[in-house]
């Protein structure tokens, strides 16, 4: 029986072949879609698991609240003592690891022999790292390879980079010029999927900071493994408890600290406090399930559809059928084994699309993603699940319809009529055609909303700025250098800074101010710069003079240190006060004191993300991370060049390395970026599942309306009206789907925007458009048909009824 | 063979009941041919389908070798069309994805016959009906006669003891016609196969041992041989 099935689906398939291609495809498109997002999600959701220990890991976050700022400042940092003071009186926890992004803020030096490179990868770690995380080693022995203050664990690339296929234990790597480290250990790369990444950790002990232990100054990235008696929360409350005794006398009245812990697994897609690399967002994992999931459903829902519009062609057979005794039994399960049959096929073919598309895949959502991804176990049930699900999603509700036939009603009518399920399958295209809408619109305002931010007047020039790692370099070669590629007629500019200014990170507070109580405190972000910055950068002053060269002297003196203080709109405002007013005050900055000089226009320092915060920027002594050069932008390449010659004369050990200014400002959008070239994927995904969907359905209405439309022609109905009169049956359900998906595509993107603290208004053109689309999309794709059966001879369709 | 009792089959339309088949009686013996004549719309192909059970009358009693079919339920009826019952159509109804082999062959297969023996039988139909040639062909292929012919072979493929036709010769010439009908005769009078057939033509209808006439829905008369 089950091969008569199979004979017939098979013959079926090949003999339909226009139709049975249009369901394989939008299969498979729709499985391999499923796939790679399946694959995506899995990717995610498996980060940081690998370690044996993950379900008992978790970082320390300190949280603060200052009387005089209303948010609470939370950070993925700690100060030095938490983790060896909690491993000695909390039973609760095993062990801890402090971790210190070393090459955060510049790119250590690293040398071996002749070979330099910069690493932009380096931590330093407690030697419990490699007991706590779980990283596989090649050579070199976990417990005790970062036993020595002097020890460094490398990964495999990174030994072959500098060893080649030496051995690389043993071996002396020049740290910055002054460290030399030992390589104890070799690990395997570290997978993309764990938050902490590294090509090298060094020893914590070989840095000064290791020796004392303190309370302040955050800098440490904590973990602690807690016993497997322990409770996370009460552990909380016990590290609480300890701070609230620790701090009783330092904090004023209203200021509060207290931590977190986090569970490791849970910080890559829920935590909000950073870390070593920016966080996912279970957000997105959430709306890439969804949009799996309506992928698939919309490809069954075309596969479903057709095979319910052949419902008239293939009444003739089921009447027969049940005329010479099929049960209705028997014939359900014929066509449950035709979906299985075209499901197998577009199963099989949705596998091997996704495989090629694994690569492109992986670099637009920056993850290295395969079908390595998944466990075996899991990705054969996956399979066999997608078979069942597909088969019974798109193959019952057909059978059901099918197999209920009346063969009386069938065959007593000489013709094929019986065509029921329209008000179904008119139901279904609308749906589809919801979901593309859906996508195009959302399309529309995403892209809108990142040309938006990439166009957005941020408050600061960053056209043709080039960017220049300056940190670790000699600080008093950076002036000569300056003026060296200063005679470069095509530089017109060069200014540094302790951060980027796209970017500026660093944790201050204000902690005296003249006419405030003597216990205030406001948190900001503040960050040294150079006299020339305001005007390098395009920046405008609203009230107050730019640092001039006297200002920077007096801060470089070795006592009596007075600093010029340059504090944005926003900073202002939260003193309360006005911008002229605010000049000449004195304010005190972590120590440093010194008077307001300038109020300057609001910029965007940091992500568009967030809005405008307090900020600072003053001249500081030594130490700068990057420098800023201004360029005209004609000849860059030359303009390079001699920045080049001129580095290797002042920094001889340090390689030439640059990057622009925008480029870095839209790596900051990246994620964003990212949603917004899966989204368009995807749109074109939906559109083509769709259509693929109303062609079908094209093909199979004209074909049952041959006749009518013979007999129009031959009562004297022109093409044209004949093509409208098709068209015109479809595009109704388009625009129906505009109308219900507009809202619905309304509300979702305005949520999406919600993220932005700069964003655009959702303006009515983008639903106007987006409508004009889907009906654009939809006509090119009923109209073909409709024209051939408009100019279809009358005579022929007639004489074959 | 089978007996109908006051059977009437009436289509609601509007308020009014519009009675297709107005209480028939009618009482066919084993190894009777029965040919059923009257005009278009008198209700002839619907007695056949309610003969048949393919169709179910608004009332009456229905006995089939002597069991009430009005009181079966589907998988009963379905059960006893299965063992007794072909039937062959004016369009021939043949399945254009099925080769004329598999076509004969499906009636066994949804009966449950084990594949070799299901061969010999089929092997045997083709055999006596001479279409041995044609076997792998597809409907599409064959003359209207020669589809016909299938149709009837697949009728008669699981030994049926009641065959019913409904125009079996309605689309095809009088030659064509002619033979089916020979056919028919010798079917009744070598295996005793019981015949009830749909026809327009007297001629044919003459191959019958008992011509009915409808009109209207009822028995306008009826006449032995
Ligand atoms: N679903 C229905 N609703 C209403 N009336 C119907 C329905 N089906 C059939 N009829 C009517 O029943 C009557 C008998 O139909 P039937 O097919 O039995 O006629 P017939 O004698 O076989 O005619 P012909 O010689 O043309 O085949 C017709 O008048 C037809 O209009
Ligand atoms: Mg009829």
């Amino acid at each position: 029986m089950i091969k008569n099935y199979l004979k017939t689906a098979w013959r079926n398939l090949l003999q339909n072949k226009a139709t049975s291609f249009i369901s394989i495809a939008g299969l498979a498109v729709g499985i391999c879609c499923f796939l790679l997002l399946a694959t995506y999600l899995i990717n995610e959701l498996r980060y940081d698991r690998f370690h044996q220990k993950a379900d008992r890991i978790v970082r320390i976050i300190q949280n603060h609240k200052s009387p005089d700022y209303n948010e609470v400042n939370t950070i993925a940092v700690t100060p030095t003592a938490p983790v060896p003071v909690f491993k000695q009186q909390l039973t609760d926890v095993e062990d801890g690891v402090r971790i210190i992004d070393y090459s955060d803020m510049r790119p250590a030096i690293v040398q071996f022999g002749d070979k330099l490179f910069k690493e932009k990868n380096v931590l330093m770690a407690d030697g419990s790292f490699f007991k706590i995380f779980s990283f596989k080693f090649i050579s070199g022995d976990a417990g005790s390879a970062l036993g020595n203050s002097s020890s460094i664990v490398i990964t495999a690339s990174t030994a072959t980079k500098y060893f080649g296929a030496d051995n690389p234990i043993g071996k002396i790597l020049k740290v910055d010029g002054t460290n030399n480290m030992m390589v104890t250990g070799v690990v395997e790369d570290v997978a993309e999927y764990s938050q902490i990444k590294f090509d090298m950790v060094g020893s914590y002990a070989m840095m000064p900071r290791s020796l004392i232990r303190k309370w302040d100054s955050a800098n440490d990235y904590s973990y602690l493994l807690l016993k497997p008696s322990a409770d996370r929360v009460a552990t909380e409350r016990k590290i609480n408890t300890y701070l609230d005794s620790l701090y009783k006398n330092d904090l004023a009245a209203g200021e509060k600290i207290w931590y977190n812990l986090e569970p490791l697994t849970s910080i890559h897609l829920y935590s909000t406090a950073g870390g070593l690399e920016p966080s996912g967002n279970i957000k997105y994992v959430y709306i890439l399930g969804i949009v799996a999931v309506i992928l698939l459903v919309l490809a069954c829902v075309n596969f479903l559809n057709l095979v319910t519009a052949r419902s008239a062609e293939r009444s003739k057979e089921i009447g027969v059928r049940k005329v010479m005794g099929a049960q209705r039994k028997q014939l359900f399960f014929q066509f449950i084994t035709e979906a299985g049959i075209i499901t197998l096929v577009s199963l099989i073919a949705g596998v091997v699309f996704a495989s090629f598309c694994f690569p492109a895949f992986s670099d637009f959502s920056g993850q290295a993603l395969n079908f390595n991804t998944w466990n075996i176990t899991w990705l054969v049930t996956a399979i066999l699940g997608l078979f069942f699900i597909v088969t019974l999603l798109a193959g019952t509700y057909p059978s059901l319809y099918l197999s209920a036939f009346k063969p009386v009603v069938i065959l007593k009518t000489k013709s094929t009529g019986a065509a029921g399920g329209n008000t179904l399958r008119k139901s279904l295209v609308v749906f589809q055609f919801i979901v593309s809408v859906f996508f195009i619109i959302s399309t529309l305002i995403a892209g809108n909303q990142l040309k938006y931010m990439q166009n957005l007047n941020t408050g600061m020039d960053r056209s043709q700025v080039m960017v220049l790692d300056i940190g670790g370099m000699p600080f008093n070669n950076l002036e000569p250098f300056k003026n060296a590629i200063a005679q470069n007629p095509g530089i017109t500019g060069a200014t540094a800074s302790y951060n980027s200014p796209v970017n500026v990170r660093g944790g201050y507070s204000i902690n005296s101010a003249d006419g405030k109580n003597s216990d205030f405190n406001l948190p900001v972000t503040a960050a040294p710069i150079e006299r020339n910055f305001i005007k390098t950068m395009g920046m405008t002053l609203v009230a107050g003079r730019d640092l001039d060269l006297g200002d920077e002297q007096q801060v470089r003196k070795d006592s009596l240190r007075q600093y010029s203080f340059i504090l944005n709109e926003t900073a202002i405002a939260a003193m309360g006060w006005k911008p002229e007013q605010a000049i000449g005050k004195h304010i005190g900055l972590n120590g440093r004191t010194g008077t307001i000089k300038a109020v300057a226009k609001d910029f965007n320092f940091s992500s568009l993300h967030q809005k405008i915060e307090p900020l600072v920027i003053f001249p500081e002594y030594d130490w700068f991370g990057k420098l800023l050069v201004k360029t005209n932008g004609k000849n860059t390449a030359a303009t390079i060049a001699v920045m080049e010659a001129q580095w290797h004369k002042f920094y001889p050990n340090s390689p030439f390395e640059y990057h622009f200014l925008d480029h870095e400002f839209e790596e900051m959008f990246k994620t964003d970026q990212r949603t917004g070239s899966i989204l368009q994927a995807f749109t074109l995904v939906t559109i083509f599942i769709s259509c693929l969907g109303l062609f079908g359905l094209a093909v199979f209405s004209t074909r049952q309306r041959v006749k009518e439309i013979g007999i129009r022609k031959v009562l004297g109905a022109n093409v044209m009206s004949i093509v409208g009169l098709i068209s015109s049956d479809f595009l109704k359900l388009v625009l129906i789907a505009v109308i219900i998906s507009s809202p619905l595509a309304w509300y979702a993107m305005s949520a999406w925007l919600q993220d932005f603290a700069y964003r655009i208004d959702i303006s009515w053109w983008v639903f106007l458009l987006a409508g004009g689309m889907a009906i654009l999309i939809a006509f090119v794709t009923v109209g073909y048909q409709s024209f051939k059966a408009a100019l279809s001879n009358p005579v022929k369709s007639l004489r074959s009824e | 063979m089978l007996s109908l009792q006051h059977i009437s089959k009436y289509y609601q339309v509007g308020g009014n009941k519009n009675f297709v088949i107005n209480d028939i009686s009618l009482d066919v013996d084993e190894g009777e041919f029965v040919s059923i004549m009257g005009p278009s719309g008198s209700g002839k192909s619907t007695l056949l389908n309610i003969i048949g059970m393919l169709d179910d009358p608004s009332t009456g009693y229905h006995y089939f070798v002597d069991q009430p079919v009005h009181q079966m339920k589907e998988k009963q009826r379905s059960a006893l069309y299965k063992q007794y019952i072909g039937f062959v159509f004016q369009a021939y109804h043949l399945i254009d994805e099925l080769t004329v082999y598999e076509n004969i062959e499906t009636p066994l297969i949804y009966q449950d016959v084990k594949g070799s023996e299901r061969k010999a039988m089929v092997a045997d139909m083709l055999d006596r009906f001479n279409i041995v040639g044609k076997k792998d062909l597809f409907p599409a292929q064959l003359s209207g006669g020669q589809q016909q012919l299938v149709g009837i072979a697949r009728a008669l493929i699981a030994k049926p003891k009641l065959l019913l036709a409904d125009e079996p010769t309605g689309n095809l010439n009088s030659k064509q016609g002619e033979e089916i009908m020979e056919l028919f005769r010798k079917l009744n009078k070598e295996d005793g196969v019981t015949i009830i057939q749909v026809t327009h033509s007297e001629k044919n209808a003459e191959y019958g041992s008992r011509i009915i006439n409808l009109l209207d829905g009822r028995v306008e008369s009826s006449k032995k041989f």
